[in-house]
């Protein structure tokens, strides 16, 4: 009987920049030098999926099989992490809610409509959270408000869809918030109440495409925090140009709390809340002061 | 000095500075008015568009006039971030602004050419450190640690000794960014100063000897925390640096020590929540010594930082099958990334007891983890395994990993895989089930096979022709030659590779149709067999898709040529010419041992992909000879891509050795 072998192929350093490349021509995410390992480890179970022997054979895949839009899609996923959960950051929703909201509120007084853009949304949780901070504010409560989630990767927004989730997700969520926005769904999981469901919407957008992003409307606020990381200086002012045209002028860019627009150039003025520094897409010259300047 | 245009609104004296044109007349003057607006936005982009003015000799000496500014505080750090983006063109100012009679002026010097990071500032730094003033001496020091070097090294060293605390400091923090502890009695000494204790830590973990892994140990016996993860901090870095066979040296030394620890569990505990990764790295390091289960939680965690995934996937295959048990425990709250990174590791440490748990996690794991789960099933052992895998081979994404799996388990349940696959094929549950069938059945399973190969469907003739000539040679042939006439492409793709693997008189011959299939896949799985039986008598064939705009065909092509031992000098120079830079490689690649491939790799080291520029390297440094030396010292110093650079100095130094 032939003896079976389920070992793994190492991925060579020139497959590892073969690949990069590829991806980074894609979507603009870059994998840094020291993260081959974490390509290997995370392409692997395509190379499995689709019976190809090696990193080489992969990278062949992704230039000329009649499949390859979607493998590129596919590997593009893997290479992501969604890592997320409710309530992260509680310091910058504090801000968010304590000073932002308040400042919203009677800036859309007339219009009595509110568009807040969570982007690189992953399974949704950010969109969720925010579409919670609102409904707990009660300021918006009659309002027409949207929640717009979007991501590159359709795997996490049919996730995100489905609104599920399991104890990871909720590591940040207290007792008395899990009580009032989920209902549990079996499992050890919970599931999104209807009305906060009800506010947030989600679609599929890579954030390097300024076509596409024609389709998102203009946003007050726009949460983009932890999808910087993945960009090289170049893409992110590609993605910062895009943002940026989507805000309304006096618009808010929140980052993640690691992230800045340092040596980028940036169209945006630094805005110094109490509780957080956040972004803001600049009045009209002539126009409008802005407050909180 | 020209003023910036009167806006009073900061947007728009901002956009003024982002549109201007650097071409403009007097735009030097212009954006130097631009370092000292009042919005640190307008300096910023006035900085970033003076690193792309023309003439940046003139441009340097004039910022460094900006930096003599006193007062002018803004202006002056703007100033230095342009002229750190100038590159080589602020390096001859900047060294003669460290003579400047002002210690501020020599410490802003200082301070840009580390952020340079340029080599040929190493000596004028290294003189500097003669400096009278004592922050121009710390900032000279913290720029070598930038510039690299063996002077700045050497220069650094010497510094240890000297009697001032903040000197001994940089020298220890340069030391340590260039890579090149000092002798390790002199770290010794340095760790008995409290001020020093966290630097030398770190120094000392780039030493990959047992005994400053004893020293390691002491600290992680400290009372104090800061010196627990300082110690901890080291023992990842000197984990990382230290060659495979000294882990299991290093290892057996953090277990002697941590075993007369009682709380060591608690405390690698709490330094795998530290915010500094390097901590975390090191607590990996302990708990794999420790081999403490109770961790696995935790440990797997620690995979949420992208970078310390292989340690966490080392650290958790050294907790045994109990590791193993909590993890599937727990399976259900870790995050995604520790739920990957756990499933990984399930591969090494499940046993026959894990196949419930592992069916309950298929049920609702993410797909790419599903495979993992599938590999870690065929590794348990179990005959319960066998019918969920089989069952698996329905799901088109995992019949592969299924089938594999399956071939592993029936090495220790031969029987039981056998009547489960062959059930399944009886119920035509699915086409994949044959490849497995005849993988673990063999020969007595030819009879199932000719007649799945006489199947109404397509998938299932494919499977059985697939899977014949893997059982059975002669069978494997005549139910391949029928596939290639099959009206189904997938069926005929089956036939062609069968046909390539059992290869025979004929193949040469029956392949021909094939290669001018109407369906591409079938040609190019006809180009591929060629090559693999060795049908030279369809050489012509495939030199004429050499050529061919389809860069895939003409890849094969040429690799097949290759296999034949035909890609004589016109293939490779039709290939070497072809505009997909995969085809140029193919060629490379099929000439690496003739002299003519070695011509060919000599006229791409100018080649515009770095990928291609790499691949002539390898030639050269495996086929080459002496006579090559020079093109390729030519190439190396010409080229910028890392890569192909170390590729070429590798060919460099085998070259010399000819």
């Amino acid at each position: 009987m032939p003896r079976f072998d389920d070992s793994r192929p190492e991925m060579t350093v020139e497959e590892f920049r073969l690949l990069r490349d590829h991806v980074y021509s894609h979507c603009g995410i870059l994998v840094h030098e020291d993260m081959k390992f974490v390509m290997e480890r995370r392409l692997w179970p395509r190379l499995e999926a689709l019976g190809l022997p090696d990193f080489g054979a992969y990278h062949r895949y992704l230039r000329y099989d009649a499949q390859r839009h979607a493998e590129l899609e596919a590997a593009v996923e893997s290479l992501t992490t969604h890592e997320t959960y409710f309530f992260r950051e509680p310091s910058q929703l504090k801000a968010f809610c304590d000073e932002l909201l308040p400042l919203l509120e009677k800036r859309n007084a007339r219009t009595r409509r509110l568009r807040l853009w969570s982007a690189g949304c992953s399974s949704g949780e950010e969109a969720y959270t925010l579409a919670m901070l609102l409904k707990d504010s009660r300021r918006f409560d009659d309002w027409d408000v949207e929640v717009y989630g979007t991501d590159i990767s359709r795997r996490v927004l049919a996730l995100a869809r489905r609104a599920e989730y399991g104890p990871s997700a909720l590591r940040a969520t207290s007792a008395d918030l899990l009580e009032r926005f989920f209902v549990p769904a079996g499992n050890n999981r919970v599931r999104v109440r209807d009305e906060v469901r009800a506010w947030v919407s989600f679609g599929h957008h890579n954030l390097l495409d300024e076509t596409g992003s024609q389709l998102v409307p203009r946003m007050d606020v726009v949460f983009c925090r932890n999808v910087m990381i993945y960009f090289d200086q170049a893409a992110r002012r590609r993605v910062l140009r895009i943002v940026r045209d989507r805000l309304v002028p006096g618009g808010y860019l929140l980052l993640g709390h690691s992230e800045n627009l340092l040596n980028l150039g940036a169209d945006f003025e630094l805005v110094h809340l109490r509780g957080d520094l956040v972004y803001r897409r600049p009045e009209l010259p002539g126009l409008l002061g802005g407050e909180g300047r | 000095m020209n003023p910036l245009p009167e806006f009073p609104e900061e947007e728009a004296r901002y956009r003024a500075l982002q549109e201007l044109d650097p071409r403009t007349a007097g735009a030097l003057e212009v954006l130097v008015a631009g370092l000292h607006d009042e919005s640190w936005r307008v300096r910023h982009v006035a900085a970033e568009a003076l690193k792309r003015l023309p003439s940046s000799g003139s441009v340097a000496e004039r910022l460094i006039r900006v930096l003599d500014e006193r007062g002018q505080t803004g202006a002056r750090n703007a100033a230095a971030e342009a002229l750190a983006g100038l590159g080589g063109a602020a390096l001859g100012p900047l060294v003669r602004l460290l003579a400047h009679p002002d210690p501020d002026q020599r410490k802003f010097a200082a301070d840009i050419l580390g952020q340079l990071g340029l080599r040929a500032a190493e000596q004028p730094l290294v003189e500097a450190l003669g400096d009278p003033d004592l922050n121009v001496r710390v900032a000279v020091s913290e720029a070598l640690g930038r510039v690299g070097g063996d002077g700045a090294a050497l220069a650094l060293q010497g510094l240890l000794a000297d009697p001032e605390p903040l000197l001994r400091l940089s020298a220890l923090e340069g030391l340590t960014l260039l890579r090149r502890p000092p002798p390790l009695p002199v770290v010794l000494a340095l760790l008995e100063d409290a001020r020093l204790q966290r630097s030398a830590f770190r120094v000392l973990g780039l030493v990959p000897q047992v005994v400053a892994t004893e020293r390691i140990c002491q600290g992680l016996a400290s009372p104090l925390r800061s010196v627990r993860e300082a110690a901890l901090g080291a023992l990842g870095t000197q984990t990382s640096v230290a060659e495979t066979v000294r882990r299991g040296e290093i290892e057996a030394v953090v277990r002697a020590a941590l075993r007369r620890l009682p709380d060591a569990a608690a405390r690698l505990a709490q330094a795998l929540e530290a915010d500094d990764v390097t901590v975390r790295a090191g607590a990996l390091v302990a708990v794999a010594a420790l081999g403490e289960a109770s961790l696995a939680v935790p440990v797997a965690e620690a995979a949420r930082e992208d970078r310390l995934l292989r340690e966490v996937l080392h650290t958790l295959g050294r907790l045994g099958p109990e590791g193993g048990r909590a993890l599937l425990a727990h399976m259900a709250d870790l995050s995604l990334p520790a739920r990957a990174a756990a499933v990984e590791s399930l591969v090494d440490l499940v046993d026959a007891s894990s196949v419930t748990a592992l069916c309950a996690l298929l049920e609702w794991a993410e797909e790419d983890l599903r495979a993992l789960v599938v590999r870690a099933l065929g590794r348990t052992g179990s005959p319960e395994a066998v019918r969920p895998l089989v069952d698996l081979l329905v799901d088109r994404t995992l019949a592969g990993a299924a089938t594999r799996a399956l071939g592993v388990l029936a090495g220790s349940c031969r029987t039981a895989v056998l009547d489960v696959l062959e059930d399944a094929v009886m119920r035509r549950a699915t086409p994949a089930a044959v490849a497995a069938l005849a993988r673990v059945g063999g020969a007595p399973a030819l009879p199932v096979l000719r007649l799945l190969a006489r199947d109404v469907e397509p998938p299932w003739r494919a499977a059985a022709v697939a899977a014949a000539g893997e059982v059975d040679g002669l069978a494997g042939r005549e139910l391949s030659r029928a596939a290639l006439a099959d009206e189904a492409a997938p069926v005929r793709v089956a036939g062609v590779r069968a046909m390539g693997r059992m290869g025979g008189a004929e193949a040469g011959a029956l392949l021909r149709p094939a290669l001018h299939d109407e369906d591409p896949s079938v040609r190019l799985a006809a180009v591929e067999a060629v090559g693999e039986c060795g049908a030279v008598e369809r050489a012509a064939d495939l030199e004429a898709l050499v050529r061919h705009p389809d860069g895939a065909l003409a890849v094969a092509a040429v690799r097949a040529l290759a296999r034949l031992g035909l890609a004589g000098p016109r293939v490779l120079r039709e290939a070497a010419g072809h505009p997909d830079a995969e085809v140029v490689k193919a060629a490379l690649s099929a000439g690496a041992m003739s002299a003519r491939g070695v011509e060919l790799a000599l006229s791409l080291l100018g080649h515009a992909r770095w990928d291609v520029r790499a691949a002539a390297a390898r030639v050269l440094g495996d086929s080459g000879g002496p006579e090559c030396l020079d093109a390729a010292r030519r190439a190396l110093e010409a080229e910028s891509d890392a890569l192909a650079r170390q590729t070429l100095s590798d060919a460099v130094e085998r070259l010399s050795r000819r």
